[in-house]
């Protein structure tokens, strides 16, 4: 157990907090992240998650690209945060979750014995549903993870780059040493990116990052994904499919599939498209049901 | 449990389907009084198609405006938007059958009273007028149905009507050395092509259709390609 998740146990923090600097407390890597020229982020086959033996989700596969926003919608409870949370070995964090199948990261395999989950939460970082800045400064909340991995070389123009990335330096140039919590809502969603960004990850996963905002706030970060995948992949899971919609260059479609006697509920994998096909003529009738609203 | 919802969107667009198609109900009307007018020589007739083409064009806008308030409050996605999509092409297509219906009687006045009209040639016209009106009525059942093999009969059906269009040609080239004659042989000409280009909306209908069922937009007839 590291340092951080005890201090998660202990009640410090919560959990996602834990993750968070987990994701930026970084060891030697093993990834090549040069590798990162080819066309597949990730590569799923035939993945699945149990908690505690039972089903979350089964069988997805799917490949995600390089430098697309790749949404994940569906119902609530079927599994696309579970199958988001795989992607950077959150799981692991959750007692009695297991993930099988084959889950490759720029070919190499996620879970791998020899491989250490927090340089791939490094690697991967991760925005959650609430803002969730560290109770600091602008400016620190920014260089926490530079400094934690001894990046300490031009950290102000780290910070600079991360907050201009994240589309904030106008609005924080001036009050970098302000606590993070007087931020609005929106700003706090924007330092929270540039705080992911400020460790030069490869892709971030975003877990519903504007249901907590107000419909501007909610266009800044939209617009601000159109500029971030430039350099980053990006994968997202949102409720809302006109931001699917707006956002993302492939939506993988999930839906809750039940058991005989209806006790047992997984996630399953119904379609995965180009964004405009699943939203202008989906292949399958359960997804035109979903995106239209038809069916709840 | 699957259940059902958005009851009221889906009875609105059902309803806004329904107008947009009827619109097609209000051409063919117009299309044979065109026709009886034609036929008969009826000024009055003719008028009366005019003043009626109000009715087209106010269903143009009342289905339009709701379509786009549709678009602007429900977010349609897939078969719902190409069906707006659809439905927003079919809506113009009525309104420009409505006009034609309207060029061809403010040509009526322009023959005169007891014109030297020609039997064979107004009889083609005559024709054309409605056979015209089953390539409407089939086009609006091929729409309702989402039948695309009734949709692309279509083109079959305006062979019929672009023939006797071009037998009215041939006709009114030798329709002699009659000054009279060949002035009523000249506007009668407009008049059948405003009829066939009729028929083309119908064809451009059944486009829709296929786009609806498929998603995919292809033209039946590619009129710069003829041969392809």
């Amino acid at each position: 157990m590291t340092q951080d998740e005890s201090r998660a146990e202990t009640g410090r923090q919560t959990r996602e907090e834990a993750a968070e600097r987990a994701a930026i407390a970084v060891r030697p890597g093993e990834f090549n992240h040069s590798a990162g020229k080819r066309e597949k982020v990730f590569e799923l086959k035939g993945v699945g998650v149990d908690y505690s033996g039972a089903a979350a989700v089964k069988d997805i596969s799917m490949d995600i690209r390089r430098n697309d926003v790749t949404a994940l919608i569906g119902p609530s409870g079927c599994g696309k945060s579970t199958l988001l949370r795989c992607l950077n070995r959150m799981n692991d964090l959750i007692p009695g979750a297991s993930v099988h199948g084959e889950l490759l990261y720029h070919g190499e395999d996620l879970y791998g014995s020899g491989v250490d989950p927090i340089q791939v939460r490094k690697l991967i970082g991760m925005v959650f549903q609430k803002p969730n800045p560290f109770p600091k400064s602008i400016y620190d909340n920014v260089a926490f993870g530079p400094r934690i991995l001894g990046r300490k070389d031009d950290l102000d123009e780290t910070v600079e780059g991360a907050l201009r990335g994240a589309a904030l330096w106008d609005e924080a140039k001036d009050r970098l040493e302000d606590n993070a919590f007087g931020l609005s809502g929106g700003q706090q969603q924007r330092l929270c990116i540039a705080r992911c960004i400020a460790v030069q990850p490869d892709t971030i996963l975003m877990d519903e990052p504007c249901s907590a905002l107000d419909p501007i706030s909610t266009g800044k970060i939209e617009d601000l994904m159109i500029e971030l995948k430039e350099q980053f992949s990006i994968v997202i899971v949102t409720h809302n499919m006109q931001q699917a919609a707006r956002v993302s260059d492939r939506t993988a479609f999930l839906m809750v599939e039940l058991d005989a006697d209806e006790e047992n509920r997984w996630g399953r994998l119904v379609e995965y498209d180009e964004t405009e096909k699943i939203f202008t003529n989906p292949a399958d009738r359960r997804t035109e049901d979903y995106v239209s609203g038809k069916v709840g | 449990m699957v259940e059902q919802t958005r009851v009221h969107y889906q009875a609105e667009l059902g309803q806004l389907e329904a107008s947009a198609l009827g619109g097609l109900d209000l051409v063919s009307e117009q299309l044979g009084r065109t026709g009886e007018a034609v036929e008969q020589q009826d000024v009055e007739l003719a008028q009366q198609v005019i003043v009626d083409d109000d009715r087209i064009d106010g269903r143009y806008l009342e289905v339009h405006q709701s379509l786009i308030a549709l678009l602007a409050t429900q977010s349609p996605v897939a078969t719902d938007l190409r069906l707006i999509s659809a439905l927003l092409h079919v809506l113009k297509n009525v309104e420009r059958m409505g006009d034609q219906c309207v060029n061809v009687c403010k040509l009526i006045p322009l023959t005169g009273n007891e014109p030297p009209a020609d039997p064979e040639m107004l009889s083609r016209i005559v024709t054309m007028g409605k056979h015209t009106r089953t390539l409407i009525s089939q086009a609006k059942r091929a729409f309702e149905e989402r039948n695309v093999a009734m949709a692309q009969d279509l083109v079959r059906q305006d062979d019929v009507v672009d023939n006797l269009n071009r037998e009215c040609f041939h006709l009114a080239l030798e329709i002699g050395d009659d000054a009279d004659k060949r002035e009523w042989a000249m506007t009668m000409l407009l008049a059948a092509r405003a009829i066939e280009r009729i028929g083309d909306n119908a064809v451009d209908i059944g486009e829709q259709v296929a786009f609806v069922v498929t998603g995919l937009f292809r033209e039946f007839e590619d009129a710069s390609h003829p041969e392809g």
